[in-house]
């Protein structure tokens, strides 16, 4: 639920959009409401006080007109008070009590009559108090009736009343407030219902304004996603003249400049990389050509005066070099063309690392190198190129040879139950961090003053890298001036697994010391 | 006895070269400069070997290659400048028994053509395998009455297979005795060449009697005895 709202910008615009218009709709709701129960109480009490005060008066008139000595008789009057005052009443029904006030010794006799239903809670005794000793002016209070079982609010107001021979005694209306609660319950419902609507149709018309805005944005990202993600050919609806059209328009010419770019960009490296592989295939013919000269040339040197004979040692040599990096380039090139297909098999990483060894051996003989290995006496089973890997390995032993200063070079075999390793370590001039750095480029070379002697093609690690990613490896390299460089290749044991940690340290536990 | 080879290539460089290292180890040479061409040549001077490249005006060398194979058995050593997967299985399925990929030195494309002119040892003689008796000197192979015909290179694999039915043969130990190879070379060669063999002599190639695959080692002949 957090997560909707913390993704959805829609739903949390409605959300606040609602939240406060619901505060407020229901701050004048409640003021309103309050206000209206307020005018109706009030207007009720001052039109129950002029009733009131009517009717004290005309019971008064009564009882003066009367002049009455007999006791009955004026028993009689004052009984007829309470019907006459309950039907005269002009709004609503209302109940009507004459009490005789207590205290008074003479006249026991007389009785107080009261309307039929009328409970004599309704009556409090405070009230009754606060009339006796507020004899020039009506006394009220709020009370709840019931009637047929309902509480309702209603009023009592009281009046004294002094009556000739008679005494003391306690005019109360009693009124019933039933209708104006209905018609404030009416109101009330109506302003919340009101309210309610008011919110819904709040929070509809937030949604489909957010919509209409951020659905352009959200049209414009998922858009922009798809288009990071490769879909070059992504645009958005341009409609209208306002400013998400703008933000369209201005978002496809965006869309379309970067296309252009990328597809110039790609069709230029596919034209180098193109160049480069026919420039390679176009060379083969006249350097075959040059090769098989050269041979006879140099097969028959021995018939040639000093001067030239060497010249056809030379020429030879560099026709060699010369192949060689032709068959870097082409295969860089096929790399590059995404045109390399690995032939995978299953091979004992042991036997390959053999391989690799005896095939250099000639040159470490003449480098007066030594090579040490250490293998594990078990298979090292893996799904591998083996030709690749075994070229990538004779690389990184000829440049251990090249750069080891004729100290021995160490290989290491390991394997782990995900993956295997090899580690070729030389303990020669070693390599700066900046130099490391740019190891794998193309034709770079660590010393340009140096003297080449082995005469690689400045290609051979930028190769290596690439075997290395084709078996989805690592080729990662140490290296410290003075005390020698390491690579180190990590290959899974099978090409679609994934390599969580190599079976081998680098830089290897000879260097740690 | 002077074999005779067609060197075809449309470099005029490349192909004066290669004859006279040709001729100097003792070769004859025919030369052709085009793919047209070169089927024409093939068919006046009846040559022993073609040396053919690959990529020729007119039509490829793997369209020559199909021709001279529909009528003749001769042997083809491929030159190609490519040593990409396609352009040498086409080949290879064209029907040419080897290939050389450019640039390639005297030495190894004379011992190519050595090794492909090489014939059956002297103490080859009449053996039979399954349905299929294979003669050495005529270098026919009979079903019953019926003669198949098998280019040498498809023979001598055949037989060698044959010569030692109990003996499965690794692609390594059919490069080395088959096509001559010292070193590893491309098993690609074996593959496709047993296809080609199965495709002539099995009566159903997808379920092969007669040269039969050992999984994980290679290939032997027969099925019954092992």
């Amino acid at each position: 639920m957090i997560r909707f709202f913390r993704r959805s910008l829609t739903a949390r615009t409605v959300a606040l959009t609602v939240l406060l218009s619901s505060l407020a709709v229901i701050l004048i709701g409640g003021f309103l409401s309050y206000s209206l129960a307020n005018s109706f109480y009030q207007d009720r009490l001052s039109q129950v006080l002029s009733e009131t005060e009517r009717a004290v008066g005309s019971v008064q008139n009564t009882v003066a007109a009367a002049s009455l000595n007999d006791e009955t008789a004026l028993q009689t009057l004052l009984n007829s008070v309470v019907p006459s005052l309950e039907i005269s009443g002009g709004t609503g029904s209302r109940q009507v009590a004459l009490l005789r006030s207590p205290d008074q010794g003479q006249l026991q006799l007389f009785q107080s009559p009261i309307s039929q239903n009328l409970e004599l809670s309704s009556i409090p005794e405070s009230l009754r108090e606060a009339v006796r000793q507020n004899a020039d002016s009506l006394t009220y209070t709020p009370v709840q009736l019931t009637v047929d079982g309902v509480l309702v609010p209603g009023i009592t107001v009281g009046a004294p009343l002094s009556i000739p021979v008679a005494g003391e005694f306690e005019l109360y209306l009693v009124f019933n407030l039933a209708a104006e609660e209905q018609a404030l319950i009416l109101v009330q419902n109506a302003l919340a219902f009101g309210g309610i609507a008011l919110i819904v149709m709040i929070a509809l018309l937030s949604y489909f304004v957010t919509r209409s805005l951020v659905g352009p944005v959200e049209r414009a990202a998922a858009a922009a996603q798809l288009i990071s993600e490769g879909n070059l050919d992504q645009r958005l609806a341009e409609r209208g003249e306002d400013v998400m059209a703008l933000l369209s328009k201005s978002f496809n010419k965006m869309a379309a400049s970067l296309q252009q770019q990328i597809q110039q960009l790609d069709s230029l490296s596919r034209m180098q990389r193109r160049f480069v592989s026919d420039v390679s295939h176009e060379l083969r013919t006249p350097l075959t050509t040059i090769k098989l000269a050269g041979e006879v040339i140099f097969g028959n040197r021995s018939k040639l005066d000093p001067a030239l004979a060497r010249s056809a040692e030379l020429l030879q040599d560099q026709i060699d070099r010369f192949e060689k990096l032709l068959g870097d380039l082409l295969e860089i090139s096929r790399y590059d063309a995404g045109a390399v297909v690995a032939e995978w098999e299953q091979h004992d990483l042991n036997a390959v690392v053999g391989a690799a060894i005896a095939s250099i051996e000639p040159l470490a003989k003449s480098k007066n190198c030594e090579i040490f290995v250490e293998l594990p006496s078990t298979p090292v089973r893996a799904e591998l190129d083996a030709k690749r890997i075994e070229r990538l390995l004779r690389n990184l032993l000829s440049n251990a040879i090249e750069h080891g200063e004729e100290k021995p070079i160490i290989v290491e075999v390991g394997q782990n139950s995900q993956a295997v390793a090899v580690c070729v370590t030389d303990q020669g001039v070693g390599m700066t961090r900046a130099q490391l750095e740019r190891v794998f480029d193309r034709f770079w070379r660590a010393d340009p003053a140096r003297q080449r002697s082995v005469g690689g093609t400045g290609l051979g690690l930028a190769i290596a890298r690439e075997d290395s990613a084709l078996h989805r490896g690592w080729l990662q390299v140490w290296s410290k001036p003075k005390r020698g460089t390491s690579f180190r290749l990590t290959l899974p044991k099978s090409r679609d697994a994934v390599i969580a940690n190599s079976p081998l340290p680098l830089p290897p536990r000879s260097m740690e010391a | 006895m002077t074999h005779r080879i067609l060197v075809v290539d449309d470099d005029d460089a490349l192909r004066e070269m290669v004859g006279l290292v040709l001729a100097s180890n003792g070769y004859e040479t025919v030369f052709a400069a085009d793919g047209i061409s070169a089927v024409e040549v093939f068919r006046a001077q009846n040559p022993d070997l073609v040396l053919l490249d690959i990529m020729l005006p007119g039509q490829s060398g793997i369209e020559v290659c199909r021709e001279i194979r529909a009528f003749s058995g001769t042997p083809i050593v491929m030159l190609t400048a490519k040593g990409d997967t396609d352009d040498v299985v086409a080949g290879l399925e064209a029907g040419a028994d080897d290939y050389v990929i450019k640039p390639h030195n005297g030495v190894e494309l004379v011992a190519r053509i050595r090794a492909r002119l090489r014939p059956l040892g002297e103490d080859a003689g009449m053996l039979q395998v399954g349905p299929l008796s294979l003669d050495p000197k005529t270098f026919e192979v009979r079903r019953g009455d019926a003669q198949i015909p098998l280019t040498p290179l498809e023979f001598k694999l055949l037989h060698t297979l044959a010569a030692k039915p109990q003996q499965v043969f690794s692609r390594e130990m059919l490069l080395d005795q088959v096509w001559g190879y010292q070193y590893k070379a491309d098993t690609r060669l074996v593959n496709v060449h047993v296809q080609r063999l199965r495709s002539k002599v099995e009566e159903d190639p997808e379920n092969p009697k007669i040269v039969m695959t050992v999984r994980g080692h290679g290939y032997r002949a027969g099925s019954d005895s092992l």
